[in-house]
């Protein structure tokens, strides 16, 4: 980046908001994912005019522009991979209203998702999405990401929760998208579409979210299998019953091993277990859902079973599930868990296969795989865990990759259910959308004709992930 | 691109584990250094990062890296946070160590001393780290074990003790973000002291503009060594209906900074008794780390209390 580019960005937003030191750009090459490229500069904006005349200076000088939040993206969203100006959106960090008549609140995009819930929580309501990373996940990378987590299979992803949005698209004008309404019909439905866009197609700068009631009483159960295929069907069968839980959980021995290891919440061992949570405002009808799914979960050979209603138990059952991702580190000291092939979903008929598969596939290449996840809104999770020191490990992690995508493709699951597609997972988004590709790459044209927001993600990321970007790791030949 | 690579005989070790943080940023969260410079280059992960970087041999040790790695208050709330078990403040140690003999000579948070020392050895003795040490007739703090609880600032009676980077935790900083608070608007409204221990329960790293009519702010003073009585009594001074003090549970304050809190709050109830003002309008609290709702629930017993009082 030339010099007078960088003071141009500081009169903008002021000196201390602009950081170009080498640490500072190895920092921020770099989230969740395995990926890591440097920007050119990072800048803080403080204000929707900062990110306007930020973005109107980038499209004039085709410069790259990556919006960053938590960094907790673990696909590789804002690693930038074309360099350029990593647009960290931590300062626009204002809950601006919590609106009770009209059931909406609006934020800026670095209000960290807690922080939301933690306001709204004296109103008695919540923003439903509650992704594990919600200690850091700003609204804004969310947004990007339609992320979503343990409580989607009732409330929804961000998306559902998304009424309106204020963005600053890639010439620097300033759109408002959606309504403060419950419902709109008119027109595309542009918000919806810049939610799980990856800051592709604009910058959110303001949302206008809806939040739900908290419920009086929630029961969270637990039930035990001494086969993950017999669970996986459990998952299938109480989907297809009509059910209503608000949470629905596969857990693989892998990391029941990983959670009870850093933990110590003393977990039985078995093949796999089941949390399922049911929710709401009269018990009896918490008690019908619970027991509606108890009763599924025995026929299918789940034994153990419990559930309560006490906040400690489930709270820690919750933060065990919670914090599964970075347990997962904890499972053998020689390996480390890597964010790969990580949120696919399949349709509930699927499930236990897919549970199944991934076992297979990891045996068949020498790699330890988990299999856990959102199960009831079909999400299943995997974790690639391996000695990222060897660069044979890396290729059987590509291969059982690919194997695991084909198959999730060949039962009609979809590559991404919440953590987005980055770079990591755009070789299989091109199979699985090869015939919505030209349109995709239409409306990445139509509103970001000078291809300067988050270049090269998604549709436009390399096909090979191991060598789209250097990998974070220490990797020896 | 090759950088200049420094000889990581201590951060060495480390490298596996460099490796399985897994990056979810869960540090962030109360990292006091982060909440203060809002810059995700100041994160426990951030300093990781960088350690990796230097190990790796792909990051080229710099001040500007140095200044960043001596830079940590030891709450080791990064630690608790951490679901990977990643011992970031002993990497930090090991880092510091590499950055040494690699010449580097950064100050970070660890404590200074000004040539006008008097050699009262006061901070020898008060340091509970044997960071302060005398050499060759001057007081010289070791870089590698100063955690920066202050302790030596608070006790140095010409004030030559001095801390190095304080990002908001130092006495003035401190006064200066309890005056703005009280003056912003004429409403009574209270303090309320955190030690970073203390989980407090608040937004970590939003701001509500609209907030619900709170009267009062919770100001993280790091430990409770860096709270000096002149910042308790400058609260009153600005009309604060009432300071509550949070530390930690006896024996569980790795700087005895509890200690100094309760002998300090004591100090002020007795000038408070002594003018005639109500000495109840400051208390100390010792919450369990990690218990949010406790310490929420002293707040609002307290604020029912003083506000009862008037």
């Amino acid at each position: 980046m030339k010099k007078s580019d960088l003071e141009k960005l500081k009169s903008i937003v002021g000196e201390n908001n602009v950081k170009s030191d080498p640490a500072d750009l190895y920092i921020y090459g770099s989230d969740s994912s395995v990926h890591n490229a440097l920007p050119w500069v990072i800048v803080r904006p403080e204000n929707t005019e900062h990110v306007q005349k930020i973005v109107k200076f980038a499209n004039k000088n085709k410069i790259p522009i990556i919006p960053r939040g938590g960094g907790s993206g673990m696909c590789g969203q804002t690693v930038p991979i074309h360099g350029g100006i990593t647009l960290d959106m931590k300062l626009m960090n204002r809950i601006l209203e919590i609106n009770m008549p009209d059931v909406y609140c609006r934020v800026e995009p670095g209000v960290v998702d807690d922080d939301l819930n933690m306001a709204l929580k004296p109103h008695g309501v919540f923003f439903p999405p509650t992704p594990a990373s919600s200690r850091i996940a700003t609204i804004g990378g969310e947004i990007g990401n339609n992320a979503s987590g343990v409580r989607s299979v009732k409330y929804g992803a961000t998306r559902d929760a998304v009424l309106g949005m204020k963005v600053v698209m890639a010439n620097g004008d300033l759109v408002d998208f959606g309504a403060h309404t419950r419902v709109e019909a008119s027109g595309y439905q542009m918000h919806k579409l810049i939610v799980g866009s990856e800051g592709t197609l604009g910058i959110v700068v303001e949302a206008t979210l809806k939040f739900v009631p908290i419920p009086e009483f929630r029961c969270l159960g637990i039930a035990n299998f001494d086969s993950i295929k017999d669970a996986g069907e459990a998952v299938g069968e109480i989907m297809a019953s009509g059910a209503n839980p608000s949470m629905l959980e596969l857990v693989d021995s892998i990391a029941i091993k990983a959670v009870n290891k850093t933990m110590d919440l003393g977990l039985a061992e078995v093949d796999a277990a089941l949390l399922y949570e049911a929710d709401g405002m009269v018990v009896e009808a918490v008690d019908y859902e619970i027991n509606k799914m108890q009763k599924i979960c025995k026929k299918h050979n789940g034994k153990d079973l419990k559930a309560s209603y006490d906040p400690d138990e489930r709270a820690k059952i919750f933060m065990g599930r919670k914090k599964l991702f970075p347990a997962l580190s904890k499972y053998d000291e020689a390996l480390s868990s890597t964010s790969l092939a990580d949120d696919m979903a399949v349709p509930y008929s699927k499930m236990a296969d897919m549970a199944e598969k991934i076992h297979a596939v990891a045996k068949k290449n020498n790699i330890v795989m988990t299999a856990y996840g959102h199960c009831g809104s079909g999400c299943m999770h995997t974790k690639i865990l391996m000695d990222t020191n060897r660069k044979d490990q890396w290729a059987s992690a590509k291969k059982a990759i690919t194997e695991i995508y084909e198959y999730v493709r060949s039962v009609n699951g979809t590559t991404s259910a919440e953590h987005g597609i980055g770079l990591s997972k755009a070789e299989s988004f091109k199979i699985e959308k090869a015939n919505s590709l030209d349109t995709l790459k239409a409306i990445k044209k139509a509103l970001d004709p000078n291809n300067i927001l988050n270049p090269g993600k998604m549709m436009q990321a390399p096909e090979d992930w191991v060598t789209a970007t250097d990998l974070r790791y220490s990797v020896n030949s | 691109m090759k950088t200049k690579t420094i000889e990581c005989k201590n951060l060495k070790k480390w490298e596996k584990t460099l490796a399985s943080c897994i990056r979810c940023g869960y540090c962030f969260e109360h990292c006091p250094i982060s909440k203060y410079t809002r810059w995700e280059s100041d994160t426990p992960r951030a300093k990781i990062i960088m350690a990796h970087g230097l190990v790796s041999g792909s990051l080229e040790p710099s001040d500007y890296i140095a200044e960043k790695l001596f830079s940590c208050f030891f709450c080791k709330r990064c630690e608790t946070a951490c679901s990977s078990g990643v011992s970031l403040t002993d990497i930090f140690i090991d880092a510091r160590k590499d950055l040494i003999e690699a010449g580097f000579n950064i100050t970070g948070t660890t404590t200074l001393t000004r040539p006008d020392c008097v050699l009262c050895l006061a901070c020898v003795r008060e340091c509970p780290h044997e960071a302060r040490l005398l050499v060759d007739n001057k007081i010289i703090t070791d870089p590698v074990i100063c955690q920066a609880c202050g302790r030596c600032v608070e006790v140095c009676p010409t004030g030559a003790a001095l801390n190095g980077l304080d990002f908001g935790t130092s006495k003035q900083a401190l006064q200066h973000e309890t005056m703005e608070y009280l003056q912003k608007s004429k409403k009574s409204k209270a303090i309320v002291f955190a030690c970073n221990w203390s989980y407090f329960p608040d937004l970590q790293s939003s701001i509500q503009v609209a907030a619900d009519n709170k009267t009062y702010k919770i100001i993280v003073n790091m430990c409770g060594n860096r709270l000096e009585k002149e910042t308790l009594i400058e609260a009153f001074l600005n009309n604060a209906s009432g300071v509550l003090v949070a530390c930690c549970p006896d024996g569980d304050c790795e700087h005895n900074g509890n200690e100094k809190a309760k002998s300090n709050v004591q100090y002020v109830k007795n000038l408070l008794q002594s003018i005639n003002m109500d000495p109840e309008t400051i208390h100390l609290v010792q919450i369990e780390h990690g218990d949010k709702s406790g310490f929420q629930m002293e707040i609002d017993t307290f604020m029912e209390k003083i506000s009862g009082n008037k």
